[in-house]
């Protein structure tokens, strides 16, 4: 595929109802399953669909996830024909490019597509947990001649009123895009995912700039047009997991998820490997007051209390009599001893001083980045 | 200007019998350990932690095969960088040279003079350390000798009959070398040589020059040991974790050691990481009724059964209802229901089939050679 296909993602969201998790980092690079971050799944995605050149738009916190992603090493993407590109707003002679909207942030990123002249280009989100092979869904744009093809999943009828929803003829052809609708006429709601043919969607772009009519949106302003210009537009199914991390809620939920091998994501798959940036950290080690069960664990973490049902990310530190349930503890936190965390989410390096407690019975008790917890300090 | 100032050579070409059949196709540089390292990941770090920024090293020809899978592009080590050099050259190619009479340290010397160091460190992947090499730089500069011989004082039932040990002066002079067997005094502790020595690049050209006239060995280290009596040699003593591996008992209480918190930090957790090379494996997974107590474990592990006193590689499922205490599994191993795997050393893709038994004592650890498939009928 090479150079057909372009990769765009678009990594710039603030991810504002994620609250504390989203403060200091863009939603993208918020840690997952132990030893990723969110945008690694996507990212995977484009390595495993052999999608060699990937644009990533970023705007909000960009810098762990610039860290994160550096050379694209991590996912092969650092090949003599492939590369990830981070792209970031800039002020330029004609003024500040401040991304306004999705179809904005490509329309002001046009020189780097030029540069390499896709024949389609990919639109994705970095923020949405799911193996997807996207040569399938080009197949399916090809197939159908299409300039414009959307993935879609089907969601339970009852839910279908929270997404842009799809209404397409028998041939799977778009007749029709509601965003959010009251009464959903279908139940095929859009991934956020789409390819368009480039020479079409450049000349649009730059057109509705020249006149001023700005399209700044995929959902709200280009596919409507794309619709109302009888442009070829086609759904390409996809079955499978597909979970949006947005709220603290799903984070927690799609991580719990995670602990179960034999979870819909199928990550020991070797098919279909998710890559991620590793650490450079020892072996884990239970020590003998350690105790363990259904729970993920990975490199680094020194374990001296009580696990269960949770997911320990790199270099965590559980002290004795500590006692970890329903939970999913990010890189470098340290869990002070006889300390009780029960359905939360406890941000990286953060410190959770002894005997502390944070109880998440009644809503997903969430501690920052580097917070501190309880720590007491000893006046000797 | 402070480019190149340090250059390194490490030397895996020493064969062990008494580690077979775990060193059936691998050099000593290249056995795991501790559940996601090789040995060669050590000495490589250090070097690497010194920004020193070229290496020579040479192994046996028939040993190449797991040294260049684990190495790769040297990425880890931070060896693709541009500045970077290594290159690994055959043990063998020395010895074919020296029968022909040819000059056959010549592609060394050349490798010496290139690489326009004034100091060369020499070192060996038999002793695990975690040593900062400037440091022993440091003290080569200040001693202003020609040979700085790195040593640590170890109990005598942690010497190889063949390893080096040092008598030195009350000013760390060393005065002399002695196998164990020749020992004065026996039941002691040893000054072991760590067969890593600093030396200056000029004085190691001349040396092997000379040596190549002579026909002394190629064995680098053996040349360079010969000279340590002759000539005035200090001595650094190394302080952190060692670990002397050179049969089944020695590589056991090794890697045991390192379930020992403090044994663990000193090596592992100090200032100095240790690189290894990267495998993207998914977190291990602990089922609900998994038991686990004081052990060690890779990313990829599938753990439903009980494990103590263990290490634990990559990809190492265990079954419910199996039992692993005070073992060693090396990578991509399944051990399957009711199996049991007691003080013994599984090599890579090793099966115990369910229901089987690997059972050995603290004083007869059971091996498992790389591939076998172990079953109920023994």
């Amino acid at each position: 595929m090479k150079n057909d296909m372009l990769a765009m993602i678009l990594a710039g969201g603030q991810g504002t109802r994620l609250g504390k998790i989203t403060k200091t980092i863009a939603k993208p690079a918020v840690p997952f399953g132990g030893r990723y971050r969110i945008i690694d799944f996507t990212l995977s995605n484009c390595a495993n669909s052999r999608i060699g050149n990937v644009g990533v738009v970023t705007q909000y916190q960009p810098l762990t996830l610039n860290r994160h992603i550096g050379n694209g090493a991590s996912w092969g993407l650092d090949g003599i024909d492939t590369g990830v590109t981070i792209l970031q707003p800039f002020s330029s002679s004609e003024g500040s490019k401040w991304f306004a909207g999705t179809a904005h942030a490509i329309y002001q990123n046009i020189d780097y597509i030029n540069d390499i002249n896709p024949q389609y280009i990919l639109i994705l989100s970095g923020d949405h947990i799911y193996k997807m092979d996207y040569g399938e869904m080009l197949e399916t744009h090809q197939k159908n001649n299409a300039s414009l093809t959307i993935a879609v999943i089907e969601v339970p009828t009852e839910e279908a009123s929270r997404f842009g929803i799809m209404n397409i003829d028998e041939n799977d052809r778009i007749i029709e895009f509601e965003e959010k609708p009251e009464n959903p006429k279908s139940n095929l709601a859009s991934m956020g995912i789409y390819i368009f043919n480039w020479e079409r969607l450049k000349n649009i772009l730059i057109n509705s700039y020249n006149k001023e009519d700005n399209m700044l949106d995929f959902g709200q302003h280009v596919i409507p047009f794309y619709l109302n210009s009888a442009e070829n537009v086609f759904v390409h199914r996809f079955e499978g997991y597909w979970k949006d991390v947005g709220t603290i809620d799903s984070l927690w939920q799609s991580n719990m998820d995670f602990i179960s091998p034999d979870n819909e994501l199928n990550m020991r798959d070797k098919g279909w490997r998710v890559f991620g940036k590793n650490t450079i950290s020892p072996p884990h080690f239970l020590t003998k007051t350690a105790s363990v069960s259904h729970s993920l664990i990975v490199d680094g973490c020194f374990v001296s209390g009580k696990v269960e049902n949770s997911i320990l990310s790199s270099d965590v530190q559980v002290k004795e009599n500590a006692v970890i349930k329903d939970s999913f503890i990010m890189p470098g936190a340290v869990i002070g001893k006889g300390a009780y965390i029960n359905r939360a989410i406890v941000g990286e390096h953060a410190i959770i001083g002894t005997d502390a407690v944070i109880d998440g019975t009644d809503e997903i008790a969430v501690v920052g980045y580097s917070e501190v917890i309880g720590v007491k300090i000893d006046e000797n | 200007m402070r480019t190149n100032k340090l250059c390194a050579v490490l030397s895996g070409i020493k064969k062990f019998e008494d580690l077979k059949p775990l060193t059936n196709k691998r050099p000593l540089a290249t056995l795991p350990f501790d559940c996601k390292y090789r040995l060669i990941d050590f000495p490589l770090s250090s070097i690497v932690n010194a920004s020193i920024n070229t290496i020579f090293m040479i192994f046996n020809e028939d040993e190449t095969q797991s040294v260049f899978d684990h190495l790769g592009g040297g990425k880890e080590w931070n060896l693709d960088a541009i500045q970077h050099h290594y290159f690994i050259h055959l043990y063998q190619e020395f010895l074919k040279k020296k029968e022909r009479g040819e000059p056959y340290y010549d592609k060394l010397i050349d490798y010496l003079h290139k690489s326009k160091s004034e100091y060369t460190v020499v070192m060996g992947s038999k002793i695990l350390c975690n040593i900062d090499l400037q440091a022993v730089l440091n003290v080569h500069q200040n001693q202003k000798n020609d040979i700085t011989v790195v040593y640590k004082r170890v109990p005598e039932n942690r010497i190889m009959a063949t390893d080096n040990l040092l008598n030195l002066s009350d000013t760390g002079t060393i005065t002399g070398a002695y196998l164990l067997e020749d020992a004065q005094e026996r039941g002691d502790a040893h000054n072991l040589s760590m067969e890593i020595y600093m030396v200056q690049t000029e004085w190691l050209i001349d040396l092997l020059e000379k040596g190549q006239m002579e026909g002394s060995s190629a064995d680098l280290h053996v040349i360079i040991q010969s000279q340590i009596q002759k000539i005035k040699s200090s001595a650094y003593e190394y302080t952190g974790y060692l670990g002397n591996i050179f049969d089944i008992d020695s590589y056991y209480q090794v890697s045991m050691d390192m379930l020992e918190v403090n044994k663990f930090n000193s090596l592992l957790y100090s200032n100095k990481k240790i690189y290894t090379k990267l495998k993207n494996e998914v977190p291990t997974y602990y089922s609900e009724n998994s038991q686990v107590k004081n052990s060690h474990f890779a990313t990829g592990c599938f753990i439903e059964g009980n494990v103590k006193n263990s290490l634990l590689s990559r990809k190492t499922i265990i079954k419910s209802g199996a039992e692993v205490a005070d073992s060693i599994v090396l990578p991509n191993v399944s051990i399957e229901e009711n199996a049991t795997v007691k003080y013994a050393i599984l090599d890579k893709n090793v099966i115990v089939e369910s229901g089987a038994e690997v059972i050995g004592t603290p004083d007869n650890i059971k091996v498992v050679a790389k591939g076998a498939v172990v079953s109920k009928e023994g």
